[in-house]
């Protein structure tokens, strides 16, 4: 059956082709899409995920990390003498305005940073060094930024929250789910571009030992400072980003999109199948005559649809590795792992099947002797 | 009874059809067009009989009928040795694939398959290999004389090896029986006596029983009997009897 499915697929050179622009563009819309969306997913909870804290302490109900509530600084010290815990720091995020040279302003989200440990400090340093927020009124800022800042170069001042502040090095892609660009900066530092009691932070950032138990230490924290809310790095990083996928239409609109995608995918494949099925009709009537069951007729459309989806989606995965390489970047980052590769491989798979059930009934209803009338 | 007995089964090694009182009526609506009005028909192996007669006489639908593509709506019908009317239909599409074979009049060669592909497209559905299969209709294109052919496609040939190769698509799995219907209708009069004669070298020389129905007069001394239809009965030739060829009632 194999040969004759192929044989016949591939004669019908026009038909294939429509069918694997099809599935190539099913294949297309889900990994782009899809990238897009945990590009964007994975930016909610950037600074948990790279912020090296094993556990993040903060306010009661505490949901995104760039909007947090302020918590006393002195719990840092309760916390610190629980078994397991090798670091404990306070950190400060929060919001002010950057003074620009042509007299505008920016939002920007101001991240400070305890200075010995320089837990929850910036990364991906392309320019200058992480710990160079130590000198003088310095700040990290990153350099996809720099249009909103426009184009600081290393050394040139801004004013922070009315104070004065120096750009003394630049990361690359450091850009979190908000428009406003971060700026990181000592614990001390950003209390003063935030105009904030240097008593208070948002949260405590916590680093365990070795082999220490993540769930115990919470536990321990919990206990030890119950007015807080203590999640370990990955539970935040979740909630950070459930935060904007429940309370925004992002999850429904990139959803929509895909699916909408694998809609035209799949009607564009039933229909060249139909096509191609209308195209042949006397032949499955032949093949009947001379004595194809049903299961042989269908596994031949079966097989059709299988090789179309394989094709397809091989085509349309070195499309999604061109459209990554090309167009994706820190602002909008193409995030495709392997698992939605073959999930969207599986999934149009499964599309292409259900495609050729539509000929199938069609094909049922040929009577063998349609081969004798004619 | 043992005398009896042996007749039977010598009569079944002999008989590669038989069929008695065989009716068939088309229904559409409430109105039912009787098509086959009480046919009896015996086909020994080895032997080439011709189905003629007008259209709509009813010689496609007794085709069809002993081809198990049809049922008959009354009579007795056994195709070597198998009571049809007793058969599932899967059971009649398993006589078909393994013992019946087919030369239809439009040839019917699956246009996406080269020549090769297309002979052994029985031998792929019974399950065949590849290469089994493809030796095998490499023998039978070479009868055909249509060997140097195997590669190419059927849109790349004449009718006449259009039809060449639909009689080694029919023989590549050594039916018993072949079933043929009007296969020199898209002929001309050279090309319908070379199919005719290969048709009756690798059929009923080698003990395969065929049926043919035909309107082509041209080939008639290629039949060793002719059964004419009308009215959906076997009747009396109307006119003089072909030569080469006895003409007479069957049953």
């Amino acid at each position: 059956m194999w040969s004759i499915a192929l044989k016949t697929l591939v004669a019908d050179r026009g038909k294939l082709l429509t069918a694997l622009v099809g599935v190539v563009f099913s294949i297309v819309l889900v990994n782009v899409q899809g990238g897009l969306f945990l590009g964007f997913v994975t930016k909610a909870g950037l600074l948990i995920d790279n912020g090296r804290a094993d556990i993040w302490v903060g306010h009661r109900k505490m949901h995104n990390v760039d909007f947090p509530r302020d918590i006393p600084r002195r719990w840092v010290s309760r916390i610190r003498g629980i078994p397991g815990v090798k670091a404990a720091e306070p950190h400060l995020i929060g919001w002010t305005d950057m003074t620009l040279p042509s007299g505008g302003f920016e939002s920007v989200v101001v991240v400070g940073v305890e200075p010995v440990s320089l837990m929850g400090n910036v990364w991906n340093v392309t320019q200058g060094r992480a710990d160079a927020i130590l000198q003088t009124d310095g700040i990290i800022v990153d350099e996809c930024e720099l249009e909103k800042l426009e184009y600081p170069v290393l050394g040139d001042q801004r004013e922070l929250g009315g104070r004065r502040a120096r750009i003394v090095a630049m990361s690359h892609g450091v850009m979190g789910f908000l428009v406003a660009p971060y700026a990181f900066t000592t614990f001390e530092r950003a209390a003063v571009y935030l105009r904030k009691d240097p008593h208070v932070c948002s949260y405590i950032l916590v680093e365990l030992q070795p082999g220490a138990d993540v769930d115990r230490v919470c536990e321990a924290v919990a206990r030890r400072v119950p007015d807080a809310d203590v999640y370990p790095r990955d539970v935040y990083s979740q909630i950070s980003t459930d935060f904007w996928m429940t309370r925004t239409g992002l999850g429904i609109s990139f959803g929509a999109a895909t699916l909408l995608g694998l809609l035209v995918g799949m009607v564009m494949v039933a229909g060249t199948l139909y096509a191609l099925v209308l195209d042949r009709l006397g032949e499955f009537g032949t093949l009947k005559a001379i004595g194809a069951t049903e299961r042989q007729v269908f596994s031949i459309l079966i097989i059709q649809a299988l090789v179309m989806a394989m094709v397809g989606a091989v085509l349309g995965l070195a499309c999604v590795a061109g459209i990554q390489y090309t167009l994706s970047e820190p602002r909008a980052p193409i995030v495709v792992p392997s698992w939605l590769s073959l999930g969207s491989c599986v999934l149009v798979s499964v599309i292409c099947l259900i495609s050729s059930l539509l000929p199938y009934l069609r094909i049922r209803k040929i009577d063998p002797m349609m081969v004798l009338q004619s | 009874m043992i005398a009896n007995r042996a007749r039977d089964e010598h009569d079944a090694d002999r008989v590669a059809v038989r069929i008695e009182n065989v009716h068939k009526a088309y229904r559409s609506g409430n109105t039912s067009t009787p098509v086959l009005n009480g046919v009896d028909l015996t086909v020994e192996r080895g032997e080439c009989v011709y189905l003629a007669g007008p259209s709509g006489s009813g010689k496609t639908t007794l085709l069809s009928i002993l081809g198990c593509i049809l049922s008959a709506d009354q009579g007795q019908i056994c195709i070597l040795d198998r009571d049809i009317s007793r058969l599932s239909w899967r059971g009649r599409t398993t006589l078909r694939r393994q013992r019946l074979g087919f030369v239809f009049q439009r040839f019917h060669l699956i246009r996406g398959l080269t020549v090769i592909d297309n002979v052994c497209v029985p031998l792929t559905l019974r399950g065949a290999s590849p290469r089994a299969a493809h030796k095998r209709a490499e023998t039978l294109l070479d009868a055909v004389g249509l060997a140097h052919k195997a590669n190419a496609h059927p849109r790349n040939l004449s009718a006449g090896q259009c039809q060449r190769v639909a009689l080694a698509r029919a023989l590549v799995g050594d039916p018993d029986l072949i079933l043929a219907d009007e296969p020199t209708a898209s002929l001309d009069a050279a090309n319908g006596q070379e199919v005719m004669k290969l048709l009756r070298r690798l059929t009923t020389e080698e003990g395969r029983a065929v049926v043919l129905v035909t309107h082509d007069h041209r080939i008639f001394p290629f039949a060793d009997r002719i059964l004419w239809l009308e009215n959906g009965q076997v009747a009396d030739m109307p006119e003089s009897p072909p030569s080469g060829a006895s003409i007479k009632e069957d049953g």
